[in-house]
């Protein structure tokens, strides 16, 4: 288990029971390294949403250890979680969006948190706005655009602060097979800049021929496949 | 922090709830009023106590069989007191002269009188820096015990009454002041909890991707700043129109003038304000931090 600094993310015997029936994980032990690409999948309501929310402190375990970068949750003080969300970039599967904001505005918010002066910080956003395929769209209200745009305007804010750890939950989940297909080369040019990256994603065929890890989340317990 | 994207966002929060932060503005400049009417009216009465206080004079009269030889170190003794600006001897010679002035035409009736029938006397003048009615008091109570002393006359009851009214009208200003301190808090923190629940959903995405405390309550605690700092200027400026329009009124007479009015100095008027600003903003503290759980 010693894997050093290497390792990112680390599970020591975590737990989390919302009910006695509702068990999403079961003394799980778990190593990510950095740099790691990792797919979690499992059937809906198997506990991806849930296991992602731990790792950003949005979600307490019930039992056992979560270590982020070498710092342990449970010794975060509420002051300090801004510090962890900073180095944790997350899609959300619900998109968390600002619908009557327009997109720049949605993404901005990611760099505006940090500081970032205007020139450098509208620089930044509409590069990645146009890496996600919106730059025409940019000043649209989020409400107006469709699913799969907002999935993307999503990405886009996730990644614009350039975080270390990327946690995705159902990216894809609202693209046709074409965006999907960007979605996952997108995260894959992400990962080969140095982001470890989360991919949680009950569609098999993203990683059925994939050389990467693959999570498999049921009952309780996490498999490698 | 970030300060230009803070007061961005308050700007946008008032702009976007113009007519609630219109209404809370106005409910501050209404308490700030009733403070400031206090507050003139305190100023303007301690002044001009100031003034009473300033021309008011201890008379102390001494026995009439005091030898003249004491009246130097008697001189001395009243000099060196504190309280005291300035004294002067008043010979029972000196009296009768002023007698004799005050009937000038009619002096036959004193025709046959006593030149020395009156007693000599010290007519002390307060040091005005110093001047505090119950220290007048105590002092002439303290005239009246000496041995020389045959009298101590000063206006007591002008004294009394004036103390005790000018402690009634401070007690007042205070109790405006905490009302003013608690109902401004108390309004504007209301306000900004309303703006705080339209913008739910966005302090908990802020949160998600990483913002401060400070970042998150920075616009609403500069909102609530800027109410408590734009009500107490409304109300100064309302305060000195009627200020002014009431001294048209009541300014003309020789007796009001002589007593010299003023509104407000500026440097109360900054403590108003700044003061006015900050209990906003520690009221919308308050109620932010129970309400964000932070
Ligand atoms: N806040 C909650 N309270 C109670 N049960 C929850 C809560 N959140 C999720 N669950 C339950 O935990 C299980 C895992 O949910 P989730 O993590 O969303 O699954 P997935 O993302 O894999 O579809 C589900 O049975 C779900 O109903
Ligand atoms: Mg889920």
């Amino acid at each position: 288990m010693l894997s050093g600094d290497q390792s990112v993310i680390e599970l020591r015997e975590v737990q989390k029971k919302y009910a006695p029936d509702i068990v999403p994980l079961e003394n799980v032990n778990l190593t990510i390294s950095k740099g790691e690409f990792v797919f979690l999948t499992g059937p809906s309501g198997a506990g991806k949403s849930t296991f992602l929310r731990m790792l950003y402190k949005a979600e307490e375990p019930t039992g056992g250890t979560i270590i982020i970068d070498g710092v342990d949750l449970s010794s975060l003080s509420k002051s300090q979680i801004p510090q962890l969300r900073r180095k944790v970039g997350v899609i959300f599967q619900d998109f968390k969006l600002l619908y009557h904001k327009s997109v720049f505005e949605n993404v901005a918010l990611s760099l505006e948190v940090l500081g970032f002066k205007k020139d450098q910080l509208a620089n930044r956003v509409r590069q990645v706005v146009e890496g996600v395929g919106l730059s025409s769209k940019l000043h649209r209200k989020v409400v107006q655009l469709s699913g799969g745009e907002q999935q993307r305007v999503a990405i886009a804010r996730a990644v614009v602060n350039r975080p270390p750890i990327i946690l995705a939950d159902e990216p894809t989940g609202n693209l046709d097979r074409k965006r999907t297909m960007e979605v996952v080369t997108l995260m894959e040019e992400l990962n080969a800049r140095g982001a470890t990256i989360i991919f949680a994603t009950h569609d098999e065929t993203l990683f059925k021929n994939t050389h990467r890890r693959v999570l498999y989340i049921k009952d309780g317990k996490i498999e490698e496949r | 922090m970030p300060l230009g994207i803070i007061f961005k966002r308050a700007f946008r929060d008032i702009r976007q709830n113009l007519v609630t932060h219109i209404m809370t503005t106005i409910v501050v400049a209404l308490t700030c009023l009733v403070f400031i009417f206090f507050s003139i009216f305190s100023l303007n009465l301690q002044r001009i106590a100031d003034r009473f206080g300033r021309e008011l004079a201890i008379v102390v009269y001494l026995k009439k069989d005091i030898p003249q030889n004491k009246i130097p170190s008697l001189y001395q003794k009243i000099t060196s007191m504190k309280e005291v600006e300035k004294v002067k001897f008043i010979s029972s010679e000196e009296a009768f002269k002023r007698l004799e002035n005050y009937f000038k035409d009619e002096k036959e009736v004193l025709e046959g009188v006593d030149p020395l029938f009156l007693p000599p006397s010290f007519e002390i003048q307060i040091n005005r820096a110093v001047y505090n009615p119950s220290r007048v008091r105590a002092m002439a109570k303290e005239l009246a015990q000496w041995p020389e002393v045959q009298k101590v006359q000063y206006g007591k009851e002008w004294v009394d009454r004036l103390e005790s009214f000018s402690e009634a009208v401070r007690a007042a200003v205070i109790a405006s002041a905490v009302l003013l301190l608690v109902t401004a808090a108390f309004v504007v923190s209301n306000t900004i909890k309303l703006t705080v629940y339209a913008r739910q959903d966005e302090i908990e995405i802020m949160r998600l991707v990483g913002a401060t405390n400070g970042f998150i309550q920075g616009p609403f605690l500069l909102a609530s700043f800027i109410q408590g700092v734009t009500g107490s200027l409304v109300a100064l400026i309302v305060g000195l129109f009627c200020y002014k329009y009431v001294y048209g009124i009541i300014g003309q007479t020789e007796l009001i003038k002589s007593l010299d009015l003023q509104y407000l100095p500026p440097s109360y008027m900054a403590v108003i304000v700044l003061v006015s600003g900050f209990f906003c903003m520690i009221g919308t503290a308050m109620a932010l931090r129970r309400f964000l759980k932070l």
